[in-house]
């Protein structure tokens, strides 16, 4: 940390963080009514769509939060200058955590836009849109005053700006569900197959300058490379959604083309990431931030690449569209792209604005918590995946009733849940671990001098 | 590669996907009239829509496949279940889905918004979408009555089917009333003995029902039916 107001990233980090141990909560409850059979009295009071509006508001919300703490620790240093307006960005956490706050309330009592993912009510969108607009005139005022501009700052506003933008196209009703669903794509897959992507290119790119110390134009370059094949794969590509919903069939072939190439920049960025770690000048520590790039960078591979392009073909899609196979992409995507990013972040930047030495910290619980958290994930997204195929054979293929072929599900359900469990208890190790970061080394540096230490883990290292 | 030609694949890549993708949301637009039966989009069915967000009922629903996965997917609800198995939903979830293992929540809706989401599941049951959901494409149904037909010269329980004026109400394959629940639909969830029961009185068996009893029938012949219900599904199993 170089600057006094990136210190304004860290109260977002830690509310995006305990966001993130309610969402896991939630989606406990959510998994668990697949399995047991919910009393009736308790389905009116608190039905399955209220707690599955709460498991994905908290979702969003905890992420645009990290994403937000981070562009404001973030841009300070890239654009060498203090932040225009620091107590504006703390203005801004507290008016958007209200507002989060007085939506996830407000589904308990059934004040909702009935759209799903975009359920906080018109009224209170206009509270986001006037905190994203905070936001960006904040960043904005930052990077023209500063006048230093580099690729890096270009793609994280311009991924802001797009975010922002798109989200604008969720906010009227639509009398035609089928242009309300064209338009609702807009912001969901413009945002996480668009926006989001140049977010997180920014955000790992500035990463992996920092902890690796690589030649920044080599690394700028391929930016731009990613950057363009995201674009070009993720803009049209939005027409894998459109197969379905009474749209033109030239999407099945518009959409299918574009979004069987939506791996290859995901590929790059793995590669490019790899490539870094090689020619690095550093020793690559602290090992546990380390693990959650790599991890990142594989599985936001395996998670949005593999996973989405397995049932993105309309002959494939015909199947499986809008079953628990869906529902496994989402979950392993969602985690290997942006919760492990966000993570990734929060290790690389807590550390430096609590003033460790070398950003280093007390690994150990952490690497409890990262385990314990991704195994869990994967294992739950493979239960998804054996449920959703099941649900394609009997419903899609067989032609069984809803309700019939939910049955064997039911048990792959509870392997879901118990998943779940261990993600839980991931979650609360690793935001406990993030909140509590201590200085490298206490029992075992009294064994072993500390930089013997150091020259072994940057040897074991490269 | 030079830092130019970095630049050069970012520009490229941007646009020219934008451009596909704007010239196709014009293409979109013009044909949503059509496919859409925008026509057919009245007061009601916007209204109707209008409950549905209230009720957030896609929250547990999938409508043209989007939404949650905890409920059955909407788009055909209308052809599946009919005019009458819609509105009994709506207005008794408690009891219709009494011995379900997953129940849906009463929502108390007053009669204007059961009309008004009626209509708006037909209007969204005839939207063009290139035969989406797979098991409730038409040309599935089409097979799946030949099939029926061929079979029920052989079949005294499908003759009794038509005796007993059954297809006033439901639909078998792809003809047939819209007021009831489709039969293979029936005969894919329900046994042979509870089936028996309800055709002898739906009133005892779901309360609220508006299916006329058939008292006048043996035992033997609701039995017929039920057999006859339950072996339909298995004679639409390829896609």
């Amino acid at each position: 940390m170089t600057f006094q107001s990136q210190r304004v990233a860290y109260p977002y980090f830690v509310v995006a963080l305990l966001l993130f141990a309610l969402q896991v909560v939630m989606g406990l409850w959510v998994g668990l009514q697949y399995v047991i059979t919910v009393p009736q009295a308790v389905v009116d009071v608190f039905p399955f769509a209220t707690s599955r509006a709460m498991h994905t508001n908290l979702l969003v919300l905890w992420m645009l939060l990290g994403f937000m703490g981070a562009t404001y620790y973030l841009v300070p240093e890239e654009a060498q200058t203090e932040l225009a307006w620091p107590k504006l960005a703390l203005f801004q956490l507290v008016l958007l955590v209200a507002t989060g706050v007085a939506a996830l309330v407000g589904f308990l009592f059934g004040w909702t836009q009935g759209r799903p993912l975009l359920e906080i009510p018109t009224t209170l969108d206009f509270f986001v849109v006037a905190g994203a607009l905070l936001f960006l005139a904040n960043v904005g005022v930052t990077l023209l005053r500063a006048r230093r501009w580099n690729v890096v700052q270009g793609a994280l506003l311009g991924g802001l700006v797009f975010l922002a933008l798109m989200y604008l196209f969720g906010m009227p009703f639509y009398p035609n569900l089928a242009m309300d669903w064209y338009y609702w794509w807009w912001v969901i897959h413009l945002w996480v197959e668009g926006a989001w992507e140049l977010i997180t290119a920014a955000m790992a790119a500035f990463m992996l300058i920092k902890l690796t110390g690589v030649d920044r134009k080599v690394v700028e370059k391929w930016l731009y490379v990613e950057l363009g094949l995201f674009l070009f794969t993720g803009i049209a590509g939005t027409g894998h959604h459109y197969y379905w919903l009474g749209a033109p069939k030239a999407w099945l072939w518009v959409g299918g083309a574009f979004s069987a190439l939506e791996p290859f920049p995901i590929l790059l960025m793995l590669w490019d990431a790899w490539r870094s770690t090689r020619e690095h000048d550093r020793p690559l520590a602290p090992r546990l931030t380390w693990l959650y790039v790599g991890a990142m960078a594989v599985l936001h591979f395996v998670g949005a690449g593999l996973f989405g392009f397995a049932h993105t073909l309309p002959q494939i899609n015909y199947y499986t569209h809008g079953s628990q196979v869906t529902v496994s992409h989402g979950h392993l995507a969602f985690f290997g792209a942006y919760a492990l990013l966000n993570l990734s972040f929060f290790y690389f930047a807590i550390p430096r604005l609590k003033g460790l030495p070398e950003g280093r910290y007390d690994e150990r619980a952490g690497r409890w918590g990262f385990w314990l958290m991704t195994l869990g994930i994967l294992g739950m997204s493979l239960a998804f995946a054996v449920a959703g195929v099941l649900q394609t054979y009997l419903e899609r293929i067989r032609g069984e009733p809803y309700m019939v072929a939910q049955q064997p599900m039911r048990f792959w359900m509870l392997v879901v849940v118990l998943h779940g469990l261990l993600v839980v208890a991931g979650v609360f190790i690793t935001v406990k671990h993030l909140l509590t970061l201590r200085p490298e080394r206490s029992a075992a540096q009294a064994v072993e001098p500390g930089p013997a230490r150091r020259a072994i883990a940057a040897g074991a290292g490269s | 590669m030079t830092e130019r030609m970095a630049k050069g694949i970012f520009w490229f890549g941007t646009l020219s996907s934008l451009a596909v993708f704007l010239v196709m949301t014009v293409h979109t637009h013009r044909s949503f009239a059509a496919l859409t039966h925008a026509d057919a989009l009245d007061e009601h069915v916007v209204s109707g829509k209008r409950a549905f967000e209230r009720h957030n009922c896609n929250d547990c629903h999938t409508i043209l496949g989007f939404g949650a996965y905890y409920a059955p997917d909407l788009t055909r609800a209308f052809a599946r279940l009919g005019e009458d198995g819609v509105r009994r939903r709506l207005e008794a979830p408690e009891v219709v889905f009494a011995d379900s293992y997953r129940k849906m929540p009463q929502q108390h809706l007053s009669p204007a918004e059961v009309e008004d989401l009626v209509a708006f599941l037909r209007w969204v049951s005839g939207i063009e979408n290139h035969g989406w959901p797979p098991q409730d494409e038409p040309g599935r149904w089409r097979r799946s009555t030949q099939r029926a037909l061929a079979g029920a010269a052989l079949s005294p329980a499908a003759a009794l089917v038509q005796q007993e004026n059954c297809l006033a109400c439901h639909s078998l394959g792809g003809t047939g009333g819209t007021a009831g629940p489709r039969l293979e639909w029936i005969g894919g969830r329900r046994d042979v003995a509870w089936i028996a029961r309800y055709v002898a009185n739906p009133e005892a068996v779901s309360h609220g029902s508006r299916m006329p009893a058939f008292p006048h029938l043996s035992e033997e012949q609701r039995l017929m039916i039920g057999e006859f219900l339950v072996s339909l599904p298995a004679d639409r199993s390829t896609p």
